[in-house]
């Protein structure tokens, strides 16, 4: 079963905003302040150039493994789809544990067990063993609720904000602009995502340009987001780790109908599920193109995927600080490197199907 | 085949097992979740400032049982003392045997020597540093010692909190008779530029003629709880505390806390009193314009703008029915508001500038404008300012 | 497969030894020349009919011993000759008579079966305040004369096929030449001939053997037990299936969104059908998740609760001897047995169960302690809310139960992944092509105008896409 175009469209503009909502903002604004909104532009300037070479690619007619072994052969192609599944498990892990940490603190009062974020690793490999297809399915199903959930947390929100805040422009200077860029990294690889679903979808009239279009229009909701919740904590904001459920609880109406913003709160947790769960599904769909789709494979690598960051999962439990300086100092050349640079560089990639021996 | 057998029927054995485990889990239940019956609901913190540490009183709804037939919350107040605020909720924690909860948690009080002898961020850090506890609380400061506001017995609500929470209303604030600061807003004045912040300030009296406590408000079992019956009282929150680097620096009397609310443009059905002549009238405002604005021209001043939309709404003398119908406020009427206005907000100024409070954000006016201008003025920039009021009084019917 | 002699008696025998029950009778009379025996089912044979148009037809025959020459003669409208055994057994157990005679090498089957029928009456299941009030009942052909009344056209099309090893119970599949895609007329008649069961007491029966995914929580066949629906449905571009001895009629593909369209809805105006629809599925998503949410509100957050409502949750079930989840448990627990039992019990002891239910399991539980006020409405909210889409009530009753199940166990993320769990299982069913969950996943704008939201008929111009059928225009 194939996925349509608009399913594409539909994840770019209103899926992937989502996963952008528990902890960049804070920190963005923890190194860029009020100019948090210029490393969230660039981040999406950059993912967008590459989501509109990812989106090329659909024009061959080939899935990525295909692609690759068009050019360098099966050997290399096989390596290769290994190296990019490791870099998706590995993208998996920082919103996989952002959602646990929201999950722990927001949907339960008091700290609770194991107990409460494992069954999600359950749905990750439910998720992953299933085709590509489902999820392009699930994204019609998402988008109205990713917009009612984002549209319902903008109305409670806007009122209390003083967009005013977000001047003066570059007061962090470009230091702190670039630093906020270099941390955002590990939540920035959309167009890594796309690669592995090439061959499930067909190019049709300028999706290259569309998609781009509707990344960016995602991108501008996080931005009016992002702008909102800096207008709204000033300062404090980066003290405020789960930005899309903090900003609405101003709302005067709360006080006497109670915290009715928890119903979109949980409209998009519903989906940030589903984006947690795609990196995984997208790199076990890598894996079975490196070692070809035989009946079992699929459910015994996003089991086993999925035990192992139940695993990592629970090591780091009180290490996310770490995890989240590694990833922003250290390791997030990595990020651009899987989802710009690949996706930029295999437009070079030989056009012309040949035959593979 | 075996194997293969095994794999077919695989998912449904998964799908038992998993069904078994809720199952289990859900009539065990017991992994260490607090629910609503291990759970004591904090509806108000009061936090004062001991020899040693802090000394915090909460006030715990307690649920009145399924057979109750009057409405209202009755509340026990349980004190501890710590070295820090988080040491006192753990010992109200021990005392009580019930999880205290902030998350209902919507008015924190802060005891007057408190707020006076130190920066009261290292009170408020453990609400801000905590997850569960919603920012978008209520912060006053009180006379004498918080917990002793906390306990009190109120004349007009079950719960003390309850009572005060009334004063914060948002009709209470469009009288302008009350400035309201939350733990978001006061935390974004202290860490902003201004460094600055203000805080109602809350007195407690003696009902006149009231009667002994009794009723549901139950006294705790800590140490600030009083024993048997006590007189019942009320609060006002009319003046305004303010704050500079989290140091409780001056307080605004009731005039100039309403003069504060008129320039943030806040009072929509305020009123205030002037004289016509030799009597007393009352004006209620029905619209209300106001504003800072801040101009860098030759030297920095600050345009105190207000502009006011009045309405008579009592004179002190009687009147005949012809001229009740058609009474409205006179020019003289007005040039005596303007007056008062002019003083008020002076004073206003005077108040804060000498406590060195940047009141109306001035510094963060200028920050956000231009940053050259910002770092060439800083700190200068307040005992630099001329105030220059500007009142618009118009005279509705 | 044998066939019959010449010899009367022997194969009168043989017949006999193929059906050798109690109520299989025979009975020989004797014409001008030739002596005749006729073998017929007691209970279902009409006996006057046989009477009058076979044996007094007869009794006067004095022409020659052919099948032909003595069907003529006969003034009964349904003949057959037929010379297999076998098959003249079946026809005897359907209630229709067999004619036997000397020298002859067929029998003749006589179509004077009796056929109890109850009047048509409107369904209980379905009832519609505006709209037509017939529904169908237990006989096939008075079924299928209901849908033909609805089609006068030669494009209707009704083939009987008989299904189960034992019972031969007759299915009617309906459906409009041209309009219904032949794909799936032909892969609805391959699952039906594929069918080996012994009986088919009910057309339930025949729905699991027609899903995709047999075990599925999910319904993957319609149901209607009325007629105007049913030929709606088929003049949509679906196929219907009528099965002798049940009232309710399937109709394939299904999908989600059919039974939050009620046959009314296309008799009010479209803004009252889009509320009652909107309302419809809020009430399901209500009775499905309220008794949940109130679980894990109380068990994990309580913000979900504005305080006041808190305290007086807490002073309810401050003296309730069981945890919030069991509580609920409990009292779902004893909804679903009121609920099971009210169904089935004779109407003059509704009365006493209703004083039972809602006095002495109601009001003195909450009195005595064991359950709470907010809980007892909670579950009733619930319960009222899944009667919105009666349609659904076997999954959705289920659904609830285990949402709740997640609820005291997993607590709010427990319930979101259930959710998600859910929307994954519904996007992906399929069945006959057709997805479970269309015109939402996946999406076509165009037939939003029929599904949650109904649009003025005059703009329902085209047949709806998910189905492929043949014959797009509906409107022209």
């Amino acid at each position: 079963m194939k996925i349509s175009t608009r399913q594409v469209l539909f994840f770019l503009a209103c899926v992937a905003p989502v996963g952008k909502l528990i902890l960049l903002p804070a920190r963005l604004a923890e190194a860029a302040g009020n100019d948090l909104l210029f490393p969230f532009a660039m981040h999406y300037l950059l993912q967008a150039g590459a989501v509109f070479c990812a989106l090329l690619l659909a024009k061959r007619g080939m899935n990525f493994s295909e692609l690759l072994a068009n050019t360098f052969g099966k050997i290399a192609a096989k390596v290769f789809m290994n190296i990019y599944a490791l870099f998706l498990f590995f993208a998996a892990l920082l919103p996989l544990l952002e959602q646990k940490l929201l999950v722990q603190s927001v949907f339960y009062d008091t700290l609770p067990s194991l107990v409460s974020f494992s069954p999600f690793f359950l749905f990750a490999a439910f998720i992953a063993s299933k085709p590509l297809a489902s999820s392009g399915q699930v994204c019609d199903l998402l988008a109205p609720i990713a917009i009612a959930g984002l549209a319902g947390i903008f109305i409670l929100s806007a009122g209390s904000a003083d967009l005013a805040a977000l001047s003066p422009a570059f007061a962090s200077g470009a230091k702190g602009i670039l630093t906020a860029f270099r941390n955002g990294f590990g939540w920035f690889y959309d167009a890594a995502f796309i690669l592995p679903f090439l061959g499930t979808f067909d190019y049709k009239k300028h999706l290259a340009l569309k998609g781009t279009l509707c990344y960016l229009a995602g991108g501008a909701a996080v931005i009016l987001f992002a702008g909102i919740f800096y207008g709204i904590f000033q300062e404090t904001a980066t003290n405020q780790l789960f930005a899309f459920t903090a900003t609405s609880k101003f709302f005067s109406g709360i006080s006497t109908l109670g915290r009715i913003d928890y119903l979109f709160i949980f409209l998009l947790s519903l989906v940030m599920a589903f984006y947690c769960a795609l990196p995984l599904q997208a790199g076990v769909e890598c894996l079975l193109q490196a070692y070809g789709r035989r009946r079992y494979l699929p459910t015994i690598f996003s089991v086993a995927v999925c035990a192992a960051l139940l695993v990592v999962s629970q090591c780091t439990d009180y290490r996310f600080t770490e995890v989240l300086g590694a990833v922003g100092k250290q390791l997030f050349w990595i990020f651009p490197l899987f989802s710009v640079l690949v996706p930029a560089l295999m437009l070079l990639l030989r056009r012309k199907r040949r035959e593979i021996p | 085949m075996k194997f293969r057998k095994f794999l077919h029927t695989l998912p449904m054995k998964i799908y038992l097992i998993l069904a078994a485990i809720v199952v289990f889990a859900f009539f065990s239940n017991d992994f260490g979740l607090v629910d609503i019956q291990k759970t004591a609901i904090i509806l108000a913190a009061g936090i004062d400032k001991t020899e040693n540490g802090f000394s915090v009183t909460a006030q715990i709804a307690v649920p009145k049982g399924s057979d109750r037939t009057t409405g209202g919350t009755s509340s026990v107040e349980i004190e501890a003392e710590g070295e820090t605020v988080s040491d006192c909720i753990s010992l109200i924690f021990a005392k009580t045997g019930w999880v205290p909860k902030l998350v209902f948690c919507d008015l924190i009080v802060i005891g007057e020597a408190a707020a006076k002898g130190e920066d009261i961020i290292s009170h408020l850090n453990y609400f801000l540093r905590n997850d569960y506890m919603p920012d978008s609380c209520l912060l006053a400061v009180c006379e004498g010692k918080a917990g002793e506001l906390i306990s009190s017995a109120s004349a007009i609500d079950d719960a003390s909190s309850l009572a005060i929470e009334k004063l914060f209303s948002d009709a209470a604030q469009k009288s302008g008779m009350v400035a309201v600061s939350t733990l978001k807003d006061f935390a974004i004045g202290y860490y902003g530029v201004s460094e600055s912040g203000f805080l109602p300030y809350i007195r407690m009296t003696e009902q006149q003629g009231g009667q002994s406590a009794g009723g549901d408000s139950e006294s705790g079992g800590g140490s600030g709880a009083n024993g048997g019956e006590e007189s019942q009282k009320v609060y006002s929150a009319e003046e305004t505390a303010l704050f500079k680097k989290g140091k409780m620096v001056a307080l605004l009397s009731r005039e100039e806390t309403f003069a504060f609310s008129l320039l943030r443009g806040k009072v929509f059905s305020g009123t205030l009193n002037a004289t016509d002549g030799e009597k007393a009238v009352t004006l209620t405002v029905v619209r209300n314009k106001g504003g800072v604005a801040l101009k860098m021209n030759n030297a920095p001043t600050a345009e105190l703008s207000l502009s006011l939309t009045l309405r008579l709404c009592c004179r002190g003398v009687s009147a005949s029915i012809s001229d009740i119908a058609s009474d409205s406020v006179s020019p003289e009427i007005l040039g005596n508001v303007k007056q008062l206005l002019t003083e008020h907000v002076e004073k206003l100024w005077t108040t804060a500038k000498d406590a060195g409070c940047d009141l109306f954000m001035l510094q963060r006016t200028l920050y956000r404008r231009s940053l050259k201008e910002y770092a060439k003025w800083k700190d200068a920039l307040l005992p630099a300012v001329r105030p220059l009021p500007k009142i618009e009084l118009k005279s509705m019917k | 497969m044998k066939h019959v002699t010449g010899d009367l008696e022997k194969t009168k025998d043989a017949l006999k030894k193929l059906l050798p029950a109690e109520d299989i009778l025979t009975f020989g009379f004797a014409a001008q020349r030739i002596g005749f025996v006729c073998v017929f089912a007691d209970p279902i044979t009409d006996k006057d009919l046989l009477g009058e148009q076979v044996i007094r037809a007869l009794l006067s025959y004095d022409g020659p011993p052919s099948a032909a020459e003595i069907a003529k003669r006969l003034t009964s409208p349904e003949t057959k000759i037929e010379p297999a055994l076998e098959n003249l057994a079946a026809e005897v157990l359907a209630g229709n008579p067999v004619l036997l005679f000397e020298g002859m090498d067929a029998g003749i089957v006589v179509g004077t079966k009796k056929v109890f029928t109850r009047a048509i009456a409107e369904p209980s299941t379905d009832v519609a305040v505006k709209g037509p009030r017939e529904g169908f009942i237990e006989d096939v052909k008075t079924n299928t004369s209901l849908v033909r009344r609805r089609f006068k056209t030669g494009e209707l099309r009704i083939e009987t096929v008989e299904i189960g090893r034992r019972s031969k119970t007759n299915v009617a599949i309906c459906w409009l030449e041209g309009t219904t895609p032949a794909a799936t007329v032909e892969e609805v008649k391959k699952k039906l001939s594929e069918i080996d069961i012994d009986i088919i007491p009910d057309s339930s029966y025949l729905t699991h053997f027609l899903s995709t995914r047999p075990y599925s929580l999910v319904k993957q066949v319609g149901t209607t037990e009325k007629p105007d629906i049913f030929a709606a449905k088929i003049a949509e571009g679906r196929l219907g299936l009528l099965v002798d001895g049940s009232p309710i009629a399937l109709t394939l593909p299904y999908m989600l969104i059919e039974d939050f369209q009620s046959s009314e809805d296309y008799f009010v105006p479209p803004y009252r059908a889009s509320f009652t629809r909107i309302l419809r599925l809020l009430a399901l998503v209500v009775a499905i998740y309220l008794p949940a949410f109130y679980v894990s509100a109380q068990l994990y957050k309580l913000q979900l609760f504005p305080v006041k409502l808190l305290l007086t949750i807490a002073g309810s079930i401050r003296d309730i001897p069981f945890s919030p989840s069991l509580e609920m448990l409990l009292v779902l627990f004893v909804l679903e047995v009121l609920n099971e039992a009210s169904i089935r019990m004779p109407k003059y002891v509704g009365m006493a169960l209703s004083v039972v239910g809602a006095l002495v399991l109601g009001e003195t539980a909450v009195s005595a302690g064991f359950v709470s006020t907010p809980a007892i409405i909670i579950i009733a909210f619930s319960g009222i809310g899944l009667y919105a889409v009666p349609n659904l009530i076997e999954q959705t009753s289920v659904l609830r139960l285990a949402m709740l199940l997640i609820a005291g166990s997993i607590g709010p993320y427990g319930v979101i992944l259930a959710t998600a769990f859910l929307l994954v299982y519904l996007v992906t069913t399929v069945n006959f092509g057709v997805p479970l969950v269309a015109p939402f996943a996946p999406f076509a704008r165009r037939e939003l105008k029929d599904s949650l939201v109904k649009f003025n008929l005059g703009s329902l111009k085209i047949r709806p896409n998910v189905l492929k059928s043949p014959n797009k225009r509906r409107l022209k």
